[in-house]
């Protein structure tokens, strides 16, 4: 299973902070993306970055073990 | 003594993160400091407190990256960085950096840098709450 989080304006307009996505060999970041996307069209349109274990991921082809925790994220507006 | 990288949701004290920046090496000639506040005003509406969200986890990694790039980037002797979340009251402190280096340029340079830096790369947001109603900020250079 791949655990999906979301925070701030994506959480809020998804209205999930958590999501649970089944794993299969070879899925990549992009499949996680499309599948959620489908299912939060709204969040989706603020998600600027992704991150996968806590790390930037700008490739979007990355392929995913079991058991990774994978972030959709938009603009930060910290500080 | 506090780890020199830190999201909390209680306030800080600036006095005690300088001393235990200035405490860490007797080598240090220049201290600079960046305090971010909450302020009651933004975009012609009042606002009365900033709701604050983190991806706590990679908020602190990010973090703690940005203090060793800068001391590697700046030759900084020591710096500190506490970022606050949840709730900051309108005229409350939000966040608190602290260079410290041999020269006053160096430690200048290092915390314009890292307050840039940080709300460039760090996974925290803020919500405005207002009496018309809440809304997430939009970030702007």
């Amino acid at each position: 299973m791949i655990k999906v989080l979301f925070f701030g304006p994506v959480a809020e307009r998804a209205g999930a902070r958590e999501a649970g996505v089944e794993f299969h060999a070879g899925m990549r970041v992009q499949d996680v993306r499309t599948k959620l996307q489908g299912l939060y069209p709204a969040a989706f349109e603020m998600v600027c970055f992704a991150a996968v274990n806590g790390e930037h991921v700008r490739d979007m082809s990355l392929p995913l073990a079991d058991n990774s925790e994978v972030v959709f994220m938009s603009r930060y507006s910290g500080g | 003594m506090k780890a020199a990288v830190r999201i909390q949701q209680e306030d800080f004290s600036q006095d005690e993160e300088i001393r235990a920046l200035q405490t860490s090496s007797k080598r240090i000639g220049g201290i600079a400091t960046f305090l971010g506040c909450a302020r009651d005003f933004s975009e012609g509406r009042e606002v009365s407190e900033i709701s604050f969200d983190a991806y706590g986890s990679m908020a602190v990694s990010e973090m703690n990256k940005l203090r060793e790039e800068a001391i590697e980037k700046f030759g900084l002797l020591e710096a500190r960085i506490v970022h606050r979340i949840g709730v900051v009251k309108a005229g409350e402190s939000i966040v608190f950096i602290a260079a410290g280096a041999e020269h006053r340029a160096p430690a200048l340079q290092a915390c314009h840098w890292l307050i840039d830096e940080l709300k460039q790369r760090v996974p925290i947001w803020k919500k405005e709450i207002t009496p018309q109603g809440d809304a997430w900020v939009t970030p702007h250079p």
